[in-house]
């Protein structure tokens, strides 16, 4: 067994693990944190992704040991009971999912890129979705959301400079 | 998953002691997009388990006076990123992109995707194209061979059981030297290659003075198109006949296969596109500046 400290959400958590646990069963089993889904556990689904240090990777293909003394974002950080990211806000008020099974993977990747790019083009937004497989909506109301939290960040930003 | 022992050394000897003291039962750790999917769908799993992920001399992008050296560890993202690569060898990232998608390039690594070293690998050609040397250790000391070498064949490198590969150097005369690198896939998001190619060129007085073509995927390994090269050296710059003639020569040269992904008869056609707009582009890569 491994002992392992991993800063989530902002929360310093503990766990014994066997190594060859995957950092997506340590947050679902260990930690409860079930908001990162198992999909296609080879990482071609994205249904785990999850920020480690700012860069969204797949939660299947990481050991839990190697997160260690790193920082992992998941869907779980981004909302409150009392509010919603913008991102959550718009894929709800958009439909931008129906069985809900891939949008914390989407909105984790959609934040990723956001982080580093706010203003970026639907070329760009669907390149940075390439790793996140959805099987009922398809992508044009995810896409949709996304543009949508763009444009109203640029609005508001344009508000406090007109100000 | 079966389990083993986790093992991350902080050096490049350590990694090297503990993984010749438990050889052959020892796996080397990188960037897993491809390691952990195969421990998951195997039923003799190792029983040592060593990460790269602390050791050093593994990490980072240098110029020395030898060329640009790029640590075994680098992520794709890292070599998107960098601005020494963005310098001296572009193509090799226009190659990264084009691997799998963001979570695979934000884990996976170029000496992972090197020493899986299977034959559609998208890091292969442009290396090939630049003359790249790789550099292993193991516990006789160090080695330096040119990169057409270190691929043996589907999943076969030349690195023996208890040898690291540490780095990848692109060397100084290939600094700056235009290539251009392209890939077809059924899609452009985590597809494999049907089809990759890659090609440098040397430009002197308005003539062709040297140039290197790389295939992947179209045979056990990448390979060079030494034929189709001899066609177009010497050749003057805006000699497209040249340029479709090698095309076709490079079909002969390779070894393309039938298999769910394509026919070789289309992957025969993708060889001729590919080394022609490989070449067009490192060309117009060439006389741009």
């Amino acid at each position: 067994m491994h002992h392992i400290e991993v800063t989530i959400n902002g929360v310093l958590r503990r766990a014994e693990v066997p190594p060859e646990t995957t950092l997506l069963s340590a947050l679902r089993d260990s930690w409860g944190l079930t908001g990162s889904k198992l999909g296609c556990d080879v990482g071609d689904c994205g249904a785990c992704t999850v920020l480690v240090d700012g860069l969204s990777v797949n939660a299947c293909l990481l050991l839990a040991v190697q997160a260690d003394g790193r920082e992992v974002v998941t869907i779980e950080g981004l909302s409150g009971f009392e509010y919603l990211h913008p991102l959550q806000a718009a894929f709800e008020r958009l439909s931008s999912y129906q069985c809900g099974f891939c949008a914390p993977g989407m909105i984790i990747s959609a934040k990723a890129l956001l982080d580093e790019n706010p203003a970026p083009t639907e070329l760009e937004i669907r390149e940075a979705l390439a790793g996140n497989l959805c099987r009922c909506t398809g992508y044009t109301k995810v896409v949709d959301a996304i543009t949508e939290v763009c444009r109203d960040h640029a609005n508001a930003v344009g508000v406090e400079e007109s100000a | 998953m079966r389990s083993f022992e986790y093992i991350t050394p902080a050096s490049l000897d350590a990694a090297l002691e503990v993984s010749t003291r438990n050889a052959p039962h020892v796996k080397l750790l990188a960037g897993g997009t491809d390691l952990l999917v195969e421990l998951k769908h195997t039923a003799n799993g190792p029983k040592v388990l060593v990460d790269l992920g602390r050791v050093p001399e593994l990490k980072g992008i240098e110029e020395t006076s030898a060329g640009l050296r790029i640590g075994a560890m680098v992520t794709h993202t890292e070599i998107m990123e960098s601005r020494l690569i963005a310098q001296h060898a572009p193509a090799m990232i226009a190659a990264a992109v084009t691997i799998g998608a963001v979570q695979t390039r934000n884990m996976g690594t170029i000496g992972g995707n090197l020493v899986t070293c299977v034959p559609s690998l998208d890091s292969g050609p442009v290396l090939v194209a630049l003359d790249a040397l790789v550099t292993v250790a193991g516990a006789k000391g160090k080695r330096q061979m040119p990169i057409t070498e270190f691929f043996v064949g589907p999943r076969k490198t030349a690195l023996s059981p208890d040898e690291i590969l540490v780095d990848i150097l692109i060397p100084a005369v290939m600094l700056g030297r235009p290539a251009s690198f392209r890939k077809f896939g059924l899609r452009k998001g985590q597809a494999l290659a049907l089809v990759n190619a890659a090609a440098s060129v040397a430009v002197e007085d308005g003539r062709i003075a040297d140039t290197r073509i790389a295939l992947g995927a179209v045979s056990p390994t990448v390979i060079r198109a030494l034929q189709a090269e001899a066609i177009v050296t010497g050749k003057n710059v805006g000699d497209t006949a040249a340029l479709r003639e090698a095309a076709e020569m490079a079909v002969t040269e390779a070894r393309p296969i039938d298999d769910f992904r394509a026919s070789a008869a289309y992957r025969r056609e993708l060889i001729a596109v590919g080394t022609f707009r490989v070449l067009e582009e490192a060309l117009a890569g060439a006389t741009a500046g």
